[in-house]
């Protein structure tokens, strides 16, 4: 709305000529950010006892770690607040006629909801492990998966129809070649349904998921920069994006978002993200990564969820269920590290090492090709 | 196309259906017609026949029709009794889950509906008496879309024989007019039933002795006590092979008894009744034994007239049918039963313990046991010989028994169904309702609330906490021993488990022989990193099991030894906890402290924690302390917490002297740790809150004298 305003006002009067900061994104990205860092600030305390109120508490779950304490009764649903704020500076300062920005936060709608919904009727159901079953959930992330990948490979792509199809990967500068729309779609539409579990099943640990997924915003908040710059990509060799750069200013916000709901979540957590934060991460990501023609880059940027979900998959489906043994000691990753006698703390500061490692080879590949 | 053919179909269904609707109404004055269907085993068949001839003797006018399913009991059956037969499709119930096999259910019922919908209209009869079994399922819909449509008039009856109905009689009795039922108990499954009881045919009745022994085609010595072993009319092989197994246990009663034994007609690849009880006397009995076995025991396939068979016995040993239960009531007999377990809603469990609870039956659970490799079921041989030498020689119990099972019938079964059917209200409805059987609960429930006692209890579990009655306990147990012998592992491990928390101790041998089985698994599975056929969780859970049991022999040692090297880790660890678990018995003992100093150096981490603890019960010397004592700078915090742990109970068994020079080698371990213990004041507070509550409430702490308590005692 700032944007627009500005916009508005910049042609009538010399006086408003200030405003033509909005013009650039470097400046629109900083206060959205701001922006969703004080609405959490201001909100957060609210929320928490709003939601205490109504116990919407955290209901306890058969994980097979001995906690030293169980974390039932706390808060959950936090991932409100994050796409409430991050909404709000969207609104602010977005520019909503782009279609990467509509795309994005389409993405991160569609899973927030299918989290909440999950959310609520754990709570009423009382339990941690029931909620939408796990057929249903995944019915309704492969949709919005088959949907944006018939987006993806349309006529009204974001990217441009030329681009759509291709694959590109990380350490190569060309595109590899041309899979053709239907192998593209299948793609797409797995890699957003992966994506979104993976982050749902990291957050298992206070403030685990939320900082790995601010270093890869923050990288793929780089990447649609420089995209969508025409003197950067064309001196970096990627393909011009036009309005790609509207992600760097939804990645701030982002950005300010998870780190003001880190304020409240960091070890002891006051309050956590529940299936509502972690399915739009992931789903925020994901159609993130696609859009900016980085979907091979993931599995080295977001590394950290693509091993968690592994790692619990390989588990449950191949150890526990079908060959009747353990695989690894306990499943997902940060299980296992606790089983191993690392404190929760100590696991988590790990594994946002390990993120962060991560997220700066990643970034290495904007010039290493 | 097919759109084409279903139109078609319905149409050509619809015009026959007005012109039948017309045929119908003039049919009224007409003789009555009834359809019987029901089927599958003879079980379904023959109360249908008999409820038929209760009807002819009723009215010889009527005219029957029976629908039942082709190449099934009732056609033999039925054919012989002279009624009209027609075949429809069906097939049994497969469960909810969907797969290719429902799919096949749904086809084959819409298919059968279909055919139903033809036949009822072609016959158009007044009333329909369904007896169970999947054939009744597309009759009775058919009946019902017809009398919706408002084109029938019939009246449906459903008869259940069993105490638990199957789910397609659960289901479809809702649809019936009248719900007839065997058992009293089965009231609290159906809102309109009666209980009338088993419908017997004519031809089962009481002979006297004398004329039942002249009809018979064998001859049997003066004065013996006649003993009748049957297992329905395909034969069981429990019972089968148990009576063989019982024979040279009941060979020094060879003068006071004779044994008549129904092997059955069962002759399929799989088991062949006769053939397998000829081989099993030849294995199992002596050659002199053979010789003179002709003087007690005298086996036949199937006896036509079995009436007469019942009516010599002075026992019966069979399997708890609703058929067969009514039809020895009806003679009034003694029965011992041998129940088939792991049956849909256990219901001849329940039959069994009606009539036990009658006091004219006793009870033996089969079991499972390894033979040739695999599990199979079994009745120990030994078992049945002294259980039918005990009832035999007590007289009077015997002749109780049988006064008991004269009673158990409901008599005048027929009467009653055929007075319900004509509408007629001779016979009382209220035979008083009897409390339904206490639900026996699932397998996988049954290890929920065994867990959560075991976890409540602790060292003081017993099952006996959680399923108070012994009887059930004790078919818990045959029912969890029953699933050791299933194809799929999951199956067998919730035996495992239960046998466990059960307490079943005398499938100890059972859980030995599958600890040590080292048959591999198919080649894919072992790529992704499986063993043998007896899974890594089955494996464990065994060793967990051995601990719950609590009972140590040579055996045991041997396997949890064994256990030890197993390639799965978490066997490994629970075998060096198992170790640990028997500390007092295998103290000291050379192999077995060998193989946990071994352990110490496992690449698993979780074993050497296992192992280190072991160490502490069962070391006895300076070697054993030192190789804890090594572990001092060990990667991980539990293996030197877990090190530190062993040298406290060495110390505390008596074993190690608290010398200097061990307190000097303790002082150098790395105490840091990875992980810690937080604790929230405030939630600790809370729990102190509810506690101190609780405890009031129990009345372990006084609470606090009120306050006109105090003012009064300052006045």
């Amino acid at each position: 709305m700032i944007y627009e305003l500005c916009k508005f006002l910049v042609p009538y009067s010399e006086s408003f000529s200030f405003f033509r900061l909005v013009n650039y994104i470097t400046f629109r990205a900083i206060m959205s950010a701001l922006t969703a860092v004080i609405f959490i600030f201001i909100f957060s305390r609210r929320f928490i006892l709003f939601v205490h109120e109504r116990c919407f508490l955290e209901q306890i779950r058969e994980t097979g770690v001995k906690t030293a304490f169980d974390k039932r009764g706390t808060p959950t649903m936090g991932g409100v607040l994050i796409i409430g704020a991050v909404l709000l500076s969207m609104a602010l300062w977005g520019d909503w006629r782009n279609p990467f920005l509509l795309c994005s936060v389409a993405g991160m709608l569609w899973f927030g909801l299918l989290g909440l919904f999950d959310d609520l009727s754990k709570v009423r159901l009382k339990s941690g492990d029931k909620g939408l079953s796990e057929r249903a959930k995944l019915l309704l992330q492969g949709l919005f998966g088959l949907i944006f990948a018939l987006v993806c490979v349309g006529p009204y792509a974001p990217l441009g129809s030329a681009l759509a199809t291709k694959v590109c990967v990380p350490f190569y500068k060309f595109p590899l070649g041309d899979i053709g729309p239907l192998l593209y779609g299948v793609f797409i539409f797995l890699f957003v349904v992966f994506v979104s579990n993976a982050v749902n099943i990291t957050d298992g640990l206070d403030g685990l998921a939320i900082t790995p997924s601010i270093f890869v915003v923050v990288v793929l908040g780089v990447f649609a920069y420089v995209e969508g710059n025409r003197i950067y990509s064309a001196y970096l060799h990627y393909p011009n994006l036009r309005g790609a750069g509207e992600l760097m200013i939804f990645g701030a916000a982002f950005v300010g978002a998870g780190l003001g709901f880190l304020w409240y979540n960091a070890y002891p957590a006051q309050i956590f993200m529940g299936d509502t934060g972690s399915l739009a991460i992931g789903g925020t990501m994901a159609v993130m990564s696609v859009l900016l023609k980085q979907e091979f880059l993931f599995p080295l940027l977001g590394g950290l969820f693509i091993a968690e979900a592994l790692s619990s998959q390989i588990q449950d489906k191949i150890g526990v269920k079908w060959i009747g043994r353990r695989i690894f000691f306990r499943a997902p990753l940060h299980h296992n590290l606790q089983h191993k006698g690392i404190a929760e703390t100590k696991v988590v500061i790990r594994l946002w090492i390990v993120a962060g490692l991560l997220a700066l080879i990643s970034l290495a590949t904007l010039k290493l090709r | 196309m097919l759109l084409l053919t279903v139109v078609l179909v319905l149409l050509l269904i619809a015009s026959a259906a007005f012109a039948a609707a017309r045929r119908w109404k003039r049919r009224v004055g007409a003789p009555r017609r009834v359809v019987l269907t029901g089927g599958g085993t003879g079980g379904h068949v023959n109360p249908a026949l008999a409820i038929a001839e209760g009807i002819k003797a009723r009215d010889p006018q009527t005219r029957f029709l029976y629908i039942g399913v082709k190449n099934k009991a009732e056609t033999v059956i039925v054919n012989k009794a002279g009624y009209p037969l027609r075949y429809v499709f069906s097939e049994g119930y497969p469960g909810i889950r969907p797969s290719f096999r429902t799919l096949c259910f749904l086809w084959k019922l819409s298919l059968g509906i279909v055919q139903s919908i033809v036949i009822l209209i072609g016959f158009a009869p007044r009333w329909i008496v369904a007896t169970g079994g999947y054939v009744s399922a597309p009759v009775i819909m058919a009946a019902v879309l017809l009398k919706k449509l408002g084109i029938a008039d019939v009246k449906i009856f459903l008869h259940e024989q069993n105490s638990i109905p199957g789910q397609l009689n659960a289901f479809m009795g809702k649809w019936a007019d009248k719900v007839l039922l065997t058992f009293p108990q089965t009231l609290s499954f159906f809102p309109n039933a009666a209980v009338v009881g088993y419908p017997i045919r004519h031809s089962i009745v009481p002979i006297a002795v004398e004329e039942a022994e002249k009809r018979l085609s064998f001859t049997i010595p003066e004065g013996r006590e006649i003993l009748f072993v049957f297992g329905g009319s395909q034969g069981a092989r429990t019972i089968n092979r148990a009576i063989v197994d019982a024979l040279p246990y009941l060979f020094a009663n060879s003068h006071r008894l004779f044994i008549i034994h129904g092997s059955g007609l069962a002759s399929s690849s799989s088991y062949n009744a006769a053939r397998d009880t000829e081989e099993r006397i030849q294995k199992v009995l002596s050659d002199e034994q053979k010789r003179s076995l002709g003087d007690f025991y005298y086996r036949q396939d199937y006896f036509h007239n079995i009436a007469e068979i019942y009516s010599i016995s002075s026992l019966i040993v069979c399997r708890s049918g609703a058929g067969s239960l009514n039809e020895i009531s009806r003679i009034g007999k003694p029965v011992l039963l041998v129940p088939k377990v792991n049956l849909p809603g256990d219901h001849q469990v329940m039959n069994a313990r009606a009539m036990r609870n009658a006091g004219a039956a006793e009870i033996l659970f089969e079991d499972t046991v390894m033979e040739s490799g695999g599990l199979i079921e079994c009745l120990d041989g030994q078992v049945l010989a002294e259980k039918i030498l005990s009832l035999i020689e007590d007289r009077p119990r015997l002749r109780e028994m049988a006064e008991k099972s004269r009673d158990f019938l409901r008599r005048e079964a027929i009467e009653r169904i055929v007075s319900e059917i004509f509408g007629e209200k001779r016979f009382a409805d209220g035979n008083g309702r009897v409390a339904p059987f206490r639900d026996l609960v699932g397998n996988a429930r049954l290890l929920q609330l065994l867990s959560a006692a075991r976890a409540r209890f602790g060292s003081a579990f017993d099952p006996a906490l959680v399923v108070e009655d012994p009887d059930d306990l004790a078919y818990y147990r045959h029912r969890a021993a029953g699933l050791l012998s299933r194809k799929n592992w999951q199956d067998r491990n919730l035996g495992v488990k239960l046998i466990g928390l059960t307490q079943y101790r005398e499938k100890i041998p059972t859980l030995l022989q599958m600890l040590s089985d080292r048959t591999p698994v198919g080649v894919v599975k072992r790529i992704f990193g499986g063993d043998f056929e007896q899974v890594g969780f089955i494996r464990r859970n065994i060793v967990e099991a051995l601990m719950g049991l609590d009972r140590f022999d040579p055996e045991v040692e041997k396997h949890i030894l064994l256990a030890m090297e197993d390639p799965y880790f978490e066997v490994r660890a629970r075998a060096c906890r198992a170790v640990a678990h028997f500390g007092d018995l295998l103290a000291g003992k050379t192999l077995c402290v060998d193989r946990l100093l071994g352990h110490l150096r496992d690449l698993c981490f979780e074993v050497v924690i296992e192992a280190a603890q072991a160490l502490g019960e069962v070391g006895t010397d300076w070697k054993a302390a030192m190789a804890l004592l090594s572990m001092r700078e060990s990667h991980y915090w539990q293996v030197r917490n877990a090190a530190l742990l062993g040298i406290k109970r060495m110390l505390e068994r008596g074993v190690l002297d608290p010398s200097g020079e061990l307190f000097a080698q303790i002082s150098s371990f790395i105490l840091t740790s990875t992980d810690f213990r937080p604790h929230f004041q405030i939630k600790e507070t809370y729990t102190a809150i509810l506690k101190c509550a609780e405890d009031i409430r129990a009345g372990a702490c006084k609470p606090p004298a009120s306050l006109n308590q105090v003012a009064r005692k300052i006045k």
